[in-house]
């Protein structure tokens, strides 16, 4: 089958990269978009004057605008962007499907986002979080993901290369396992088929626990396995060493995407659920720790023997302290989930400053890594416009996120301590507009974490440009001087 | 063991099916016994459907987001039930399509808001949180007293709730349209609303054309209201 | 006319999309869904209009190089 003598410029195949390059800049744009809108939030949150009056720019509509866009825009098509990439060197095939089913899958994906973003605003949304569009967007969405997943698999289905990458292991699951939590919490009955109103068909506690066994799944398939899919390539590559254990990937893949799917009670605790469901769900969070540690390990490792490239190599310092930053996330979430440490955590900033943390720690800046090492592969150019501008950009991001996390650890476990705080007379000590007060400030300095973060992408987005814009330079496609990942 | 995962990585069928397996236990042992164990809904009196204008009310509540900065569940915590009342049942949520427990506390709980302001003080409240509350970050939600409450589709919607478990009657369904009105018409007579929805609490709209701000407070005011925890024969609930 | 598989199945897709659309529209309810049914038709109609210019680019390309 594969001739190893061949070299592999020789024999590769006319990759489908066109529609990898349409993702790329819909996901720096989306990007941007994600962070301004969360910058504004963020500032109506601590002035709220900044609301305006207006219906389609308040809170409440805004704030799925903000974690759509930074899910489903910016993630969703840097996931999309980078699978189609991957799948195709790793398995030496070009895309299934032809030109047309890859440009409905990116078309159709922004038709869905803008779609979204465009009902939320004018005051249209099922409030499952994460799954906040209604009915018609959802099956739109079916049905592009339906496509995506028939190009995936058709793919790895009609590979040149027998064996199956591990970084195709993660992408899978996370396409099917989408697929099932999508269809799975978005089940509503339209009033009208020319409605968009429906009704959610579960009801009460049984519609709290499909929502949560979807919510923390988005979180554990959306924004980690498909992003460890993403990290499995892109470290090996850029640091041009192979992962560093076979054996551990295999146990920390079936073990996470096994323990994830249980995790979802942890964001139900002390409610009305049952007790037998919340003790499972705090269980199995906590025993997830072990696979995700696992992933973490598995990338930092990656690089033994070349940690001098962090200093050289700017981007791959964004993909290594994303795997840092996951490791964090992936700690914290199950201290979280433990019932007596959730009892002072839950409903606060606290819950804010970890899905942060893992949002721009981890999911951003893996994909930030993976953009800037695609960006002059894909447009032929011999390196990004500026390195220094990449390092200017990591360590501004790096500042923001540590404004934006550290700033809200204190003002949850404030609030969580405040809520629960009694005086020398037994009675509850502090109002709750008290706590709302004293997290004023705060909350500023939450917004100046986000500015940051967004000038960072801004950076990027001009290196970007730049880069695309400048004389192009030599540079095969597929570099032979680089390792070869599963023999592309 | 290293040799049959080598077989699942040559094999993409293999790998997709295992995949499917591995992520469906944990979704089945969680979510389906929620629905065949009986008492996971605790037998409890008083809880009822929304009435018309409840619902709608609710309807508004869910598309703008509410439950982004307001919790709908109160904690078996002692300093939580201390602050909003009895802890949130699963029974009071029974009927809440699409629940809105929330997980987040910008502002505080409503689990159990239902009679605890007058329906003016909701008014001004909802208008311009910050002339009563003035700490609050609330936005300004004074454009829904502006927009008339959209009423040609209360049938379908109340169709709609009864063919997913919400047990109203024909009867409901036929006066759905005039329990809307009289629940937002001080002056109305509501003695037969009342028979439909006990505790139902109307509110002071101009009793001309209802508005969307009429419907969410009905909607507020009836938070936490259904059960009464003083009647001994809701105690020792257990689920 | 030598048509590549994928782009008819996918130009009679978006046709049938194109349509559901414009009747979606026609009976809307609300404005959410007048909105998204003129969109998904102006959606279909860009993309079946893409399908048939990448059609006659890639033939005439292939004419100045067959």
């Amino acid at each position: 089958m594969a001739d190893a003598a061949v070299p592999t410029a020789a024999r590769t195949p006319d990759y489908n990269e066109d529609v990898v390059r349409k993702f790329v800049i819909a996901s720096v744009f989306w990007g941007v978009v994600a962070f301004l809108v969360g910058v504004y939030i963020a500032t109506e949150l601590a002035w709220p004057q900044f609301n305006l009056g207006l219906s389609f720019i308040n809170f409440g509509r805004l704030r799925p605008v903000h974690t759509s866009a930074a899910i489903f825009a910016f993630g969703g098509s840097a996931l999309l962007g980078t699978s189609f990439y991957v799948v195709q060197r790793t398995c030496r095939a070009r895309l299934f499907g032809g030109e047309a089913l890859a440009n409905f899958v990116f078309w159709g994906y922004q038709f869905f986002i803008v779609m979204a973003a465009l009902s939320y605003v004018m005051g249209f949304s099922q409030s499952q979080e994460y799954a906040e569009p209604q009915w018609h967007i959802d099956l739109w969405l079916t049905i592009v993901w339906g496509a995506y997943a028939v190009i995936f698999i058709g793919t790895l289905m009609k590979r040149e290369e027998p064996h199956i990458y591990v970084a195709n292991w993660f992408y899978l699951a996370f396409i099917l396992t989408i697929a099932v939590l999508h269809i799975g919490n978005n089940l509503a009955l339209p009033i009208s088929v020319f409605s968009a109103d429906a009704y959610q068909v579960a009801a009460g506690v049984q519609n709290a626990m499909i929502q949560w066994w979807y919510g923390h799944n988005a979180v554990g398939f959306f924004l980690t396995a498909g992003f460890l899919g993403m990290m499995y390539y892109f470290i090996p590559k850029a640091a041009n060493r192979p992962v560093y254990s076979y054996r551990l990937s295999i146990v920390h893949f079936w073990s996470l995407i096994f323990l994830y799917i249980w995790a979802g009670p942890h964001h139900l605790h002390w409610t009305a659920l049952p007790d037998w469901t919340q003790t499972l769900g705090m269980a199995f969070s906590v025993m997830l720790w072990m696979p995700s540690w696992g992933g973490m390990i598995n990338g930092l490792m990656t690089l033994s023997g070349a940690w001098d490239k962090l200093r050289t190599d700017p981007a791959l310092r964004f993909s290594v302290t994303a795997v840092g930053f996951y490791g964090i996330a992936t700690f914290e979430g199950p201290v979280m989930s433990i019932r007596d440490v959730n009892a002072l955590s839950h409903y606060t900033d606290w819950t804010i400053g970890h899905v942060h943390s893992g949002a721009l720690g981890w999911v951003a800046f893996i994909s930030f890594g993976a953009l800037y090492y695609l960006v002059p592969v894909l447009w032929h150019r011999s390196g990004m416009y500026s390195t220094r501008l990449i390092s200017w950009h990591y360590w501004i991001a790096t500042l923001g996120i540590v404004f934006y996390i550290s700033s809200m650890w204190v003002a949850g476990i404030m609030q969580g301590l405040m809520w629960r705080a009694y005086d020398q007379f037994g009675f509850l000590q502090y109002s709750f507009a008290e706590s709302v007060v004293a997290v004023h400030p705060y909350y500023v300095i939450r917004m100046i974490g986000g500015l940051l973060f967004l000038t960072g992408a801004l950076m990027m987005a001009y290196n970007m440009i730049r880069t695309v814009r400048g004389p192009t330079a030599a540079r095969d496609t597929a570099p032979p001087l680089l390792a070869t990942v599963a023999g592309e | 063991m290293f040799i049959r995962h080598e077989f699942i990585e040559r094999n993409a069928f293999l790998l997709l099916i295992l995949t499917l397996i591995t992520i469906a236990i944990g979704g089945i042992v969680e979510v389906i016994p929620l629905f065949t164990i009986e008492t996971t809904v605790e037998h409890v009196k008083g809880v009822r459907p929304y009435s018309p204008l409840e619902q709608r009310g609710r309807d508004i509540y869910v598309r703008e987001g509410c439950y982004l900065c307001h919790s709908q569940q109160i904690r078996a915590l002692r300093d939580e039930v201390e602050r909003y009342g009895h802890f949130s049942l699963a029974a009071e949520s029974m009927y809440d399509h699409p629940f809105q427990w929330g997980s987040k506390r910008i502002g505080p709980d409503l689990a159990r808001v239902g009679g605890k302001y007058s329906s003016e003080w909701h008014y001004a409240h909802l208008i311009n949180a910050q002339s009563v509350v003035p700490e609050s970050l609330m936005p300004h939600y004074a454009f829904l007293a502006d927009t008339p409450l959209e009423t040609a589709d209360i049938e379908a919607r109340l169709r709609t709730l009864r063919a997913i478990g919400v047990p109203y009657t024909d009867d409901d369904i036929a006066n759905a349209a005039a329990d809307m009105a009289t629940q937002a018409s001080p002056n109305a007579d509501n003695a037969e609303l009342l028979k439909r929805y006990p505790k139902a609490i109307t509110v002071p709209g101009d009793g001309r054309v209802v508005t969307e701000m009429d419907a969410l407070v009905a909607y507020l005011q009836v938070l936490g209201t259904m059960v009464d925890f003083a009647d001994p024969a809701n105690e020792n609930l257990q689920q | 006319m030598d048509i590549e598989p994928s782009d008819l199945i996918i130009g009679l897709m978006m046709i049938a999309f194109g349509l559901i659309g414009l009747l979606l529209a026609a009976g809307a309810w609300d404005n959410e869904m007048y909105v998204f049914g003129l969109s998904l038709s102006g959606f279909a109609a860009v993309f079946v209009l893409g399908l048939i210019r990448r059609h006659f680019d890639k033939q005439a390309a292939r004419g100045r190089h067959g």
